[in-house]
């Protein structure tokens, strides 16, 4: 009997036959530890194997997740990895974004509990994509990649058997969303005509991150005709100026724009910068006032405000600057593009992937605890 | 508000009824599983305000009850 396993019977942490795919499925369909797919039994061997991976103590905390603030233990995640059907490797990658949405500035209480639509949206950038072959092109958002798939919907199963996000309880959303069984893809770097985001945010373009976002899932923005710069980005601004989107009607709006490689090569031909692209849809993604119902415009705050705000008008922005816009490249051919609504009542945040030691990890195998 | 509860103030969280659940888990999880709910209908978002009012109306005889308790 390993250690883990005589620590497990201990705290009566394992359940009889749990290697039987079909009762160990019956039995956590009925506690309501899942998303409603079939789980991969978290036997002992199977979290050991998970937890090679990680170079951390199994019992110590890496954050609470919000609303029921259970303790995100590397030994939890690792069982919910196990349950998504993770690879080994991905692992450190499942820690790094939820200690990222744990961050307060993040909102995970608020994301998780709302009656809004949002996941948490989970962008990988840096070389651990290509190493762990996270899609970043075609189907990014899926079907098809392993990694994409599951690291998202490990992430998803802590959010709901840790955090509580329970349907009806810990999780509100009027009608959920898609999202919430996975929502991971990398930035397609090589693609991009721009910096990626990470580097935007301060990083080196050969330090790994995630970037996590509160965001609805991807509205299509189909634009076939247009052959420049302008003509793509008065198509995309048009898009994003809907007068029901959060972006619009809250405060701290962070609207995402996924553009795709041929409309970003398209734009950047034309001598736009990233910086020239935020400041574009800034300015042209605006709705004008009497789009919005009278009871609209008394009620809601950031509507009001952005009424009232001399530089804005009659035209409502859908954030309040610029820099607020988050621009990406991710997707394969295709005069496509998207808008990402996000739900406007927190920040996204970036994070480096880190060693135990606090170094910048350069590949995942640093994570491993038989390399030390 | 929690907080404030723990520190012997007399305090309540309003909330509609469909939510009623979620604030009980959260009250447990702060450790203040005793914290007052006071419970109006659901939906508030969307109503006219006299609709709104007629909520605050409702919420008025559980407040008062709440300080006559807390008073004796």
């Amino acid at each position: 009997m390993s250690n883990l396993e005589a620590l497990l019977r201990k705290q009566s942490a394992i359940v009889d036959h749990e290697e039987d795919f079909e009762k160990i499925n019956q039995l956590f369909y009925e506690r309501g530890w899942g998303d409603g797919l079939p789980v991969v039994p978290p036997t002992v061997p199977r979290v050991e194997r998970m937890l090679e991976y990680c170079d951390r103590p199994w019992h110590e905390p890496i954050a609470k997740i919000a609303p029921r603030y259970g303790e995100a233990t590397p030994l939890r995640l690792a069982a919910n990895a196990v349950m998504a059907g993770c690879r080994p490797e991905y692992f450190p990658l499942v820690m790094l974004a939820i200690e990222a949405m744990c961050e307060e500035s993040f909102n995970l209480y608020a994301v998780q509990a709302t009656t809004h639509s949002c996941a948490p949206l989970v962008v990988v950038n840096g070389p651990v994509a290509q190493e762990l072959n996270i899609h970043s092109g075609h189907a990014a958002f899926g079907p098809g990649a392993w990694s994409n798939a599951t690291i998202g919907r490990a992430i998803r199963l802590a959010l709901i058997n840790i955090g509580g996000a329970v349907p009806g309880n810990g999780d509100m959303a009027t009608y959920g969303s898609p999202a919430k069984f996975s929502y991971c893809a990398a930035e397609n770097e090589a693609a991009s005509p721009w910096e990626p985001l990470h580097v935007e945010r301060g990083y080196a373009a050969d330090t790994s991150t995630v970037t996590v976002i509160s965001a609805e899932g991807p509205h299509n923005v189909n634009d076939h005709e247009s052959t420049n710069a302008e003509g793509i980005l008065k198509t995309i601004a048009g898009t994003v100026a809907t007068t029901g989107n959060n972006n619009v009607r809250n405060a701290q709006s962070d609207p995402v724009i996924l553009v795709g490689p041929e409309h970003a090569a398209t734009i950047a031909a034309d001598g736009y910068s990233k910086r020239d692209v935020k400041r574009y849809l800034f300015e042209q993604a605006r709705i004008p006032l009497n789009r919005f119902a009278a009871e609209n415009i008394e009620r809601r705050i950031a509507v009001k405000i952005r009424a009232e705000s001399p530089e804005s008008g009659v035209y409502i922005p859908a954030a309040r600057s610029a820099d607020d816009f988050i621009v990406v490249v991710i997707g394969g051919a295709g005069k496509h593009s998207a808008f990402i609504p996000t739900f406007g009542h927190g920040r996204s945040v970036t994070r480096p992937l880190r060693t135990n030691d606090g170094l910048l990890a350069k590949s995942v195998q640093e994570f491993r605890r038989n390399s030390q | 508000m929690v907080e404030l509860r723990k520190r012997g103030l007399l305090t309540a969280v309003i909330c509609s009824d469909t939510f009623r659940h979620l604030a009980q888990s959260q009250a447990r999880v702060f450790g203040a599983p005793d914290l007052p709910l006071i419970t109006i209908q659901h939906p508030l978002g969307g109503l006219s305000l006299d609709a709104v009012g007629g909520r605050a109306g409702s919420a008025i005889g559980q407040t008062v009850d709440l300080i006559r308790d807390y008073i004796r």
